[in-house]
């Protein structure tokens, strides 16, 4: 058996020594290993297109359609075709980044992760592209029929800084959801309940079909602490330049800056967050439930 | 970090841990030493509960002893696990991970991609391993759809993908079929054969395949090695007297007669070729219990005095099972009747399952010197 | 080996395998009920609470409140009682959806339990059904609460002396069935899909939410879809729960521009013509929902996936 037989490369000690480039690829292709069964798994549930998209489409008509009956202004209409694309990655921010370490972990691969040579970073790396690569077909989806179906105008003066918004908007969103995921794993069970939390009540705390700025003091805050809060308000206000009148929140320019701001904590507590993990777990046997 | 040239494959040394409970706190391992030399099949024995798998999790760097010191190949678990992990694997009897909406090949490639295999290397590597594995047939089977031996076949390839100098196998065949656990230990046998310094660390608790597979092996038992050495010196550890399964063609004056003989302590005939009404006369087996196997060139020398021809001579060797209820006072499934929870009398043993068992239960007279 | 004195009685009865029928299933029912009850409606917990009854429900009401805030400002007074009545109620919709759909997906891939569950001696169907209750209840408080939310901060107007409580108990009763039915056909959806078909159930209801009336009337729909909404018990139920509750309310069925007053000429159905259609569309709901279950539940074991885990 020629694999079993395959010959030494030399000692234990030289094999365990990798050299720098040795290690980035790795740690370059746990990412795409990572990746791989999200992107492909996507494929093989033809149910996933009717659920994933038709169907969060229909739930985003419906906020359309609030706004129709109360005669609203076209923009308004904009707004929840925008916040209806963005819901797409939020909903797998919460529910497949935050809750998935746990997941893993009630699956057994959470140990194989931390077992192998490659950081745990580049794992939640490669849960964020392939969850990044789930959620914007759904999220392109909603975006571009909604604007065909209802006839939504987009005014963008500045498209640069519009698509660096949106960048900047998915790296936070992202790293909050690579921080989360270790919290999550602490927590236990209750990981679950918490992801339900961040739905309806980020929902309404980050304006989702309406100005934030309108909420006051709870938008404010939820303009500094919450990713899809600032990253939507930003967008609206470059996607819809001058429709608005004062938002009462800050420009998209200072708005860009939070999102750095966020997405450069989020990422560096997510670090912090899977040392404080895998301390835990091996300091108190955390990892897995079958440790004797 | 010991001298890396010199470095044993695992070096234990006063290793605790204790896992924080309530109502009080439990100790898996109560100060554990242990030493495994590079190339070795080292077997850690025990029942549930003993502490093997909190060991095997020390020396794949997921948990950390409470007290005492670990290394893999000169590796302290602590301070350099980056580096052990990059040349050990590990495989878990039972082991659900993985993807099921992924098939065999996909489910190693992307492991592979955790060990830093390149892309085209990766289904290369996992090609292979599918093939040595058995596994072809399953090849693009989504991994929800296999079998348990099938399973476990594809976490041991996945065990292999990056070509590990240590292998740490938690109960590898557990739940396995016959015909599955055999594939599985001679897929080990023949991955660690293969390169020398290939070591595989093994925890079982089917004394048979510890038997069959280990070079050298521990028994453990409530977090301590109660004994350490290859299989024949455990058993040789219980086996005072020297006990033999002697066929003869017939046997005038009995087990009586053998058991007067110089350094022979018991003699038990097991059968003496009668009641076979209408056949012919069979042979006569007796059970010798020797002081030492010196003694035996005697009672060999003196078989002919007695008009008996030998036909056959088998030495008879004490299980592990017999080891372990030496060492600990109890088998491995009796911990319920050890804590006086189960009434009744003890179960089965796995060693009336194997070969070790013929001088169990003698059939006819004793005759004691 | 010896074997062990244990409690094998003598004889096997064949009688245990025939069953108790109704008292079987009852039993099955009621188990499944505490179980479901156990794991999900912990009220001890007050973070549980909180999240299901509370944040989540009162959250929902309140984005819908700020869009009519953000349009009509505080004025439309009567908007805003028929979004908030309508969100209350939405907030049940989805619990009870979800909880069915929700047993099969935790006590398959979560608790491994759901072969067992399917071995047993009781009906599959009953004990999921009897799983859901927690939640269906968690949703029921939920609703409550939104209402109180509604009356105490949000000027709702609340009457209990008007409330239509013999209708109220009615409708209330027909759309939990209609309720149930839909959860049961998500259950049937999610037996065959993966690990991630957590969302679905809120995605189908989310689509529901289009098409059932429940925070703007139905004549603002084109035509096919408002067809589609009165074909759906829960357009019946939200509008029989809002008569009997807020007598002299708005209509989401009736009114200009609506199928229902083009087919009719009336502004508005009234309490039989709800009844009525509710009863007939729930039980053709509950009809589909029997023979979905079936059809996945066949599938599903032609195929194991009874016992199969997934995940990406």
């Amino acid at each position: 058996m020629s694999a079993l037989a395959r010959p030494a490369a030399g000692t234990p000690q030289a094999d365990a020594a990798w050299d720098r480039r040795r290690v980035f690829l790795a740690n370059l292709r746990s990412v795409g290993g990572r990746a791989y069964p999200r992107v492909h798994g996507l494929f093989r549930e033809p149910s996933w297109v009717l659920f994933e998209i038709l169907l969060p489409f229909l739930t985003t008509s419906a906020f359309v359609f609030v706004y129709r009956a109360l005669q609203a202004p076209p923009e308004y209409v904009g707004f929840v075709v925008l916040g209806g694309a963005m819901t797409a990655f939020w909903l797998n921010v919460i529910w497949m980044m935050a809750a998935q370490l746990y997941w893993e972990k009630d699956q057994g691969n959470l140990e194989l992760y931390f077992a192998s040579p490659v950081d745990m970073m580049s794992v939640l790396f490669g849960m964020a592209v392939g969850g990044l690569i789930m959620s914007s077909t759904r999220a392109a989806v909603v975006l571009a029929v909604g604007a065909v179906v209802y006839g939504v105008t987009f005014t963008v003066d500045q498209w640069g800084l519009l698509l660096l918004v949106f960048f900047l908007t998915l790296a936070a969103l992202y790293g909050l959801g690579m921080m989360l995921s270790s919290l999550f794993v602490l927590w236990g069970r209750e990981a679950w309940h918490l992801t339900q939390l961040l739905q309806e009540p980020v929902y309404f705390v980050s304006g989702l079909n309406f100005p934030v700025g309108r909420l006051g003091f709870l938008g404010a805050l939820a303009v500094a602490l919450i990713p899809l809060a600032v990253g939507l308000d930003a967008m609206r206000q470059l996607a819809f330049a001058g429709a608005l009148g004062p938002t009462g929140t800050p420009p998209p320019e200072i708005e860009a800056l939070i999102l750095v701001g966020m997405a450069v904590t989020f990422t560096w507590m997510a670090r912090v967050m899977l040392r404080i993990l895998e301390r835990l777990a091996r300091e108190k046997g955390r990892l897995s439930a079958r440790w004797r | 970090m010991s001298e890396p040239h010199l470095a044993p494959a695992i070096d234990v040394r006063g290793v605790q841990r204790v896992y924080q409970a309530k109502p009080k706190d439990v100790v898996a391992l109560a100060g554990v030493d242990l030493r495994v030399e590079p190339g070795e099949l080292f077997g850690l024995l025990g029942p549930n509960g003993a502490g093997k798998t909190t060991l095997i999790k020390i020396l794949t760097t997921l948990l950390l002893p409470t007290a005492g010191t670990a290394s893999v190949f000169g590796f302290d678990v602590a301070a350099d696990a980056k580096r052990i992990r990059r040349i050990m694997n590990m495989v878990a009897g039972g082991e659900q991970s993985g993807y099921g909406i992924l098939t065999v090949r996909e489910q190693l490639w992307m492991f592979s991609q955790f060990y830093g295999l390149g892309r085209r290397e990766g289904w290369r590597r996992v090609d292979e391993l599918i093939e040595a594995v058995g596994l072809a047939e399953q090849r693009v089977q989504r991994v929800s759809e296999l079998s348990t031996g099938q399973r476990q076949k594809m976490n041991l390839a996945r065990g292999l993908l990056n070509d590990p100098w240590i292998l740490f196998l938690d109960e590898p065949t557990l739940g396995l079929d016959v015909s599955a656990a055999r594939t599985v230990r001679e897929l080990v046998v023949e991955w660690r054969a293969a390169v020398p310094g290939r070591t595989v660390l093994l925890t079982t608790h089917y004394m048979a395949e510890a038997d069959e597979l280990c070079d050298r092996l521990a028994i453990v038992d409530r977090g301590r090695i109660l004994a350490e050495g290859t299989p024949v010196e455990l058993k040789r550890r219980v086996q005072r007297e020297s006990v033999f399964r002697l066929e003869l063609d017939r046997l005038a004056g009995g087990a009586a007669a053998l058991a007067a003989l110089p350094g022979v302590v018991r003699a038990a005939t097991m059968s003496d070729g009668a009641g076979e009404v209408g056949r012919e006369r069979q042979s006569v087996v007796v059970n010798l219990v020797l002081d030492d196997d010196a003694a035996l060139g005697g009672v060999v020398g003196a078989l002919g005095g007695l008009g008996a021809r030998i036909v056959a001579l088998q030495k008879s060797e004490p299980s592990l099972e017999d080891v372990f209820v030496e060492l600990v006072g109890r088998g491995f499934d009796d911990e319920a009747v050890h804590h006086g929870e189960r009434p009744g009398p003890p179960p089965a043993t796995l060693a009336e399952m194997t070969h070790d068992t013929e001088e169990a239960e003698p059939l006819g007279s004793e005759v004691t010197r | 080996m010896t074997a062990r004195a244990t409690a094998i009685p003598a004889a096997f009865d064949p009688g245990r395998a025939e069953g108790r029928g109704s008292a079987d299933t009852a039993r099955g029912f009621v188990t499944a009920a505490l179980l479901g009850w156990r794991m999900e409606a912990n009220w001890t917990d007050p973070l549980l609470f909180f999240i299901y009854s509370v944040a989540k429900p009162v959250a929902s009401a309140l984005i819908l409140v700020f869009m009519l805030e953000v349009i009509a400002g505080p004025g439309a007074r009567d908007l805003r009682s028929f979004v908030i009545v309508g969100s209350a109620l939405w907030a049940f919709v989805m619990s009870g959806m979800a909880g069915l759909a929700w047993s099969v997906l935790d006590d398959r891939e979560r608790y491994r339990m759901l072969k067992y569950v399917y071995v047993s001696p009781s009906d599959f169907l009953v004990l999921l059904v009897g799983r859901g209750v927690a939640r269906i209840a968690i949703g029921a408080m939920g609703a409550l609460i939104v209402l109180a939310v509604g009356v105490v901060f949000l000027g709702l107007r609340f009457d209990p002396g008007a409330v239509d409580w013999a209708m109220l108990g009615l409708v209330l009763l027909v759309g939990l069935a209609a309720i149930v039915a839909l959860g049961v056909i998500l259950a049937a959806v999610c037996m065959q899909t993966r690990q991630e078909s957590w969302s679905y159930p809120e995605a189908v209801a989310g689509a529901l939410f289009l098409l059932v009336g429940a925070v703007f009337p139905l004549a603002v729909l084109p035509l096919p879809a408002q067809a589609a909404g009165l074909a759906l018990p829960l357009t019946w139920w939200l509008e029989g729960v809002r008569m009997a509750l807020f007598p002299g309310g708005r209509s989401a069925i009736g009114g200009e521009g609506s199928l229902w007053t083009a087919w009719t000429g009336s502004a508005a159905p009234d309490g039989g013509a709800i009844v009525g259609t509710l009863l007939a569309t729930s039980l053709m709901i509950t009809l589909v929902a029997a023979a979905a279950f079936r059809v996945s539940e066949r599938r599903a074991k032609d195929r194991g996936l009874i016992d199969r885990t997934t995940g990406s």
